[in-house]
């Protein structure tokens, strides 16, 4: 146990160190060297962590640190210093006002309220926050090693002149790798925080990256929603101080199983810090302006990472969402309507980005949702919808990234023939894409054991919801697929300049995806079902292990199709497609039209706007959600009382 | 306890790739016979779509790519065990799922061909899969909250069919079935009826042995979605199969008799009907055996 807490504290500091070197790095060659070497390193160290304590029940490490409160608060001095400097740069009067309440918020608390409230494990870890370790260092890591090739085609994509400010990007994708690990390894609520404020802020930074008129905007949206939701935890904090008595996360969730009534202000209050974190409805506006930042910043932060971290929280809640009603119903809805709306609204765009975005935004969605459901069932499919969203989600982005540099555009209707362009890069997309929404993926078991546990929580709306939602998935996945599959002739092959690291992180993930979807009962007996028998005292999962590896045989047969089969010399005779005239370029599709001329025969998937534009739908959801949410803080005041 | 279940399971696909081709044969000669008497005329022999597809496999092999066979043979394997997982009792959402799947590669295989005619089809496919799959799920799910159980096999448990409890259901499913067996009024990706389009959807760019996959695909589809429809009639004994094989018989004659009595609808019509009835449909008898 003493080595697992010593490379748990590795892990949050290292990354520090890291980052503090390479602020001050500004050449390409040791960069590269020192972003492989960490990336490694935390790698290395994460999986030593989880196979060292595989199907290991929560373990707490005693831990107090008064130097750790005093940085702590020193951080979140720092973060609220950054944000009201560039608020009064910018001029954005809201950013400033919210960053001062918390400031004001958090120095109140700590020397006020919380100054007598200890702490003794301050630290801790179970198998949910191994399973996250996982994803932030293998992930997280290879996102960063990405990264590396990706910003030198970013910055010579640049204007001329532009300045370089790749230490600071570097600098800030570590930082965030140390506060991620420090929220999923925290047990003391305050320095949950800290790194949750932390995540925050590296979101700030990097989406304004560019610091053009736009990036600064969604920036500035970012933030302001994002201090919404801190201020939702800074007053949790408030209510576990002075009506729980307890800063101990698993104190207060075992508190909350017990009393619901006690915790339901502060559990409504963190979980409107996680809906605002994981951009659910009526907030999705800041993840999809978050887009405008360099792709390795939507894959790690945007995707895989930190929008998790809305989440993780929303599944750590979940037994005491399983009792309390008014908190448990506002998850529910929310993270429903904004699963079926923004699957919806992803139908209509053809911005693969924004796509991604609408996506991700949906599938956290579901998350959401089960984690409101609460039953032992529903946690088992959102913590396998959190992996597997992670790995095939980061895997899209970046090649999504990789595919921008080199086709110069980001645009679904653009990627034609990319089959043929960049043969690797578009199996490695269509792998992506299957992975996100077809049997025999991961991500689709998860959305099967939702839906079994859905349905034994005789959840109708959510039943309903989700077969909607999952039909309108298959819509915009398939045409986008379809787009990526099409073969003609052989065009020039533009693939050759993708740099080794971008190779890299694409294969790391690539391969994660098809071990993840292959081994997925294993993963479910050594990590998933200890924590809910940790939580629950019941394995509870809906699926039978025999049709768990019927899938993996299907995963292995559709792998070899991809991979093998579709790359196979055509037998028999190879012949035009027919045009319904005399054609004259069989490949761009060309023929001679009835003045002799020559026309072209274009395509275009199908966008719907007139059924599911954003126009009409966002607008719903947004009401809708407000509403609800509005509706279960009036509960929630209501029912929790508010003694000292 | 996980082999015998695995095993069960090929053994049924197994079954299923060798005996499904032979009835759906049987069900689209008689198909076209039918239909043939409907529209006053003698008819085709019954074997009639065998010894088309004979011809297919004999024909040269000519594609644009080398690619298409190789989707639409993933398609027609997905398709024969989404059958074997049904027919040996399976579980009905891993059957729906792997059925997806299916048609997801055929899907491809027309994109992969770049012809704007399969490209057409291949759009109004993907559509007509969103349109009927919620439907699809919903009779999952109803289903389970009848036999307290996906497995097919629980079907046989019941004291009564499940039609009785689940009509609502049963008519939701009969009206996405027209789609699935892809006739008119909502053939819009690939119509066997030469008067709807100039061109043919999706298959545009398939000949020879490669279109012979996609009908043998086809018969053994057509048996799957037969077997969902007797699903709603069995009950525990055998006989209750008999009872199963007619409403089979007189939901395919319904069918052939609808294809042949309505033109082809506008792909608006047919998605917001379809997700309408599903929606009140399913939702409504689900929703009441989930609160009574």
């Amino acid at each position: 146990m003493e080595l697992s807490l010593g490379l748990l504290g590795f892990l949050i500091v290292f990354p520090l160190i890291v980052a503090a070197v390479l602020l001050f790095v500004r050449h390409e060659g040791p960069r590269r060297v020192i972003v492989c070497a960490a990336a490694a390193v935390i790698a290395a160290a994460s999986v030593a962590l989880v196979v060292m304590n595989l199907g290991a029940a929560t373990v707490l490490f005693s831990f107090e640190s008064e130097v750790v409160d005093f940085v702590c608060t020193g951080i979140s001095a720092l973060i609220a210093a950054v944000i009201i400097a560039f608020g009064v740069r910018y001029k954005n009067v809201l950013a400033i006002a919210l960053a001062a309440v918390q400031i004001v918020g958090t120095l109140v608390l700590e020397f006020v309220f919380a100054h007598e409230i200890e702490v003794p494990y301050g630290l801790y870890f179970d198998s949910l926050s191994l399973l996250m370790a996982f994803i932030i260092g293998v992930i997280g890591s290879g996102i960063c090693v990405y990264a590396l090739g990706y910003m030198e085609d970013f910055q010579a994509h640049q204007p001329e002149g532009a300045a370089d400010r790749r230490p600071l990007f570097f600098a800030l994708m570590f930082v965030f790798l140390a506060a991620m690990f420090a929220i999923v390894f925290s047990n003391n609520m305050e320095w949950m925080f800290t790194g949750w404020e932390v995540t925050t802020v590296c979101s700030f930074l990097l989406i304004g990256y560019t610091r053009t008129e736009e990036a600064i905007n969604n920036a500035f949206r970012q933030i302001v929603m994002n201090l919404a939701g801190g201020l939702g935890f800074l007053a949790a904090l408030y209510s576990c101080a002075i009506t729980v008595g307890t800063f101990s996360f698993l104190d207060f969730l075992v508190i909350g199983v017990n009393e619901p009534a006690i915790v339901t202000f502060a559990v409504t209050a963190l979980a409107f810090a996680g809906i605002t974190k994981a951009a659910q409805m009526p907030f999705q506006t800041w993840l999809l302006g978050a887009m405008v930042a360099p792709t390795p910043t939507s894959a790690l932060l945007h995707s895989s990472t930190m929008v998790k971290a809305g989440v993780f929280m929303l599944v750590k809640l979940a037994p005491v969402l399983a009792v309390a009603p008014a908190p448990s119903i506002m998850v529910m809805l929310v993270g429903a309507i904004t699963f079926v709306l923004c699957s919806f609204m992803a139908i209509s765009q053809s911005n693969a980005k924004r796509v991604l975005a609408y996506s991700t935004i949906a599938n956290l969605g579901l998350i959401t949702a089960c984690a409101g459901v609460g039953t032992p069932e529903a946690v088992w499919a959102a913590t396998f919808l959190i992996l597997f969203h992670a790995i095939a989600k980061s895997l899209l982005f970046l090649c999504v990234g990789t595919a921008e540099h080199h086709i110069g555009s980001r645009d679904i209707e653009d990627m034609d023939l990319l089959f043929d362009r960049m043969p690797r890069l578009a199996r490695f997309m269509m792998l992506g894409i299957m992975a996100m929404f077809i049997a025999p993926f991961g991500m689709l078991m998860a959305k099967w054991a939702t839906l079994v546990s859905f349905v034994d929580a005789q959840q109708v709306a959510l039943i309903v919801i989700l077969a909607f939602g999952s039909a309108a998935t298959f819509m915009f996945w398939a045409k986008w697929l379809g787009k990526l599959a099409g073969i003609a002739g052989s065009p020039e092959n533009v693939e050759v300049t993708v740099k080794p690291t971008e190779w890299t992180a694409l294969l790391l993930m690539a391969c994660l995806l098809v071990l993840g979807c292959v081994f997925l009962p294993l993963i479910s007996a050594a990590v998933v079902e200890p924590y809910i028998f940790g939580v629950y005292g019941t394995v509870g999962q809906d699926i039978s292990a025999d049709n768990l590896w019927l899938a993996s045989l299907c995963t292995i047969i559709v792998v070899v199709v991809l991979f093998a089969g579709v790359g196979a010399k055509p037998k028999g005779r190879t012949v035009d497609v027919y045009l319904a005239g005399v054609s004259r370029d069989a490949d761009t599709r060309s023929f001679q039209n009835a003045l002799s001329g020559t026309a072209e025969a274009t395509t275009r998937n199908w966008y719907m706007e007139s059924v599911f534009g954003e126009a009409r739908i966002a607008p719903v959801g947004v009401v809708f959600n407000s509403l609800i949410m509005v509706a279960a803080f009036v509960v929630a005041f209501v029912v929790t009382p508010l003694v000292f | 306890m996980i082999e015998m279940t695995l095993l069960t399971t090929l053994i049924g696909t197994l079954l299923f790739a060798l005996v499904a081709p032979v009835v759906g044969c049987l069900l689209a000669g008689l198909d076209r016979i039918i239909s043939a008497r409907m529209q006053g005329r003698v008819g085709p022999p019954l074997l009639q779509p065998y010894y088309d597809v004979r011809k297919l496999f004999e024909k040269e092999r000519a594609s644009v790519n080398a690619v298409e066979r190789v989707y639409v043979g993933a398609a027609l394997l997905f398709a024969v065990l989404a059958g074997g997982i049904f027919f040996s009792g399976g579980n009905l959402l891993l059957c729906v799922f792997v059925i997806t799947l299916s048609s997801l590669f055929f899907i491809m295989a027309a994109y992969s061909t770049r012809s704007p005619y399969a490209e057409v089809g291949a759009a109004r496919e993907t559509l007509q899969v969103m349109s009927y799959e919620p439907m699809v799920l919903l009779m999952a799910v109803a289903f389970f909250q009848v036999t307290g159980s996906f497995d097919v096999a629980a079907a046989f448990g019941l004291t009564h069919p499940a039609v009785c409890t689940i009509g609502l259901v049963f008519l939701g499913v009969l009206f996405i079935l027209t789609i699935k067996l892809r006739k008119s009024p909502f053939d819009l990706a690939l119509s066997h009826h030469a008067h709807q389009e100039i061109v043919r959807g999706v298959t545009t760019e398939m000949s020879g042995p490669t279109l012979g996959m996609v009908e043998i695909m086809h018969w053994c589809e057509n048996v799957l979605f037969m077997g969902w429809i007797g699903l709603f009639f069995v009950w525990g004994g055998p006989l209750s199969l008999i009872a199963a094989l007619i409403a089979v018989v007189v939901v395919y004659f319904l069918e052939i008799w609808i294809d042949n009595n309505f033109a082809r609808v506008k792909w608006q019509f047919m998605f917001k009907s379809a997700w309408l009835v599903a929606l009140v449909a399913g939702g409504v008898n689900i929703a009441v055996l989930a609160f009574l």
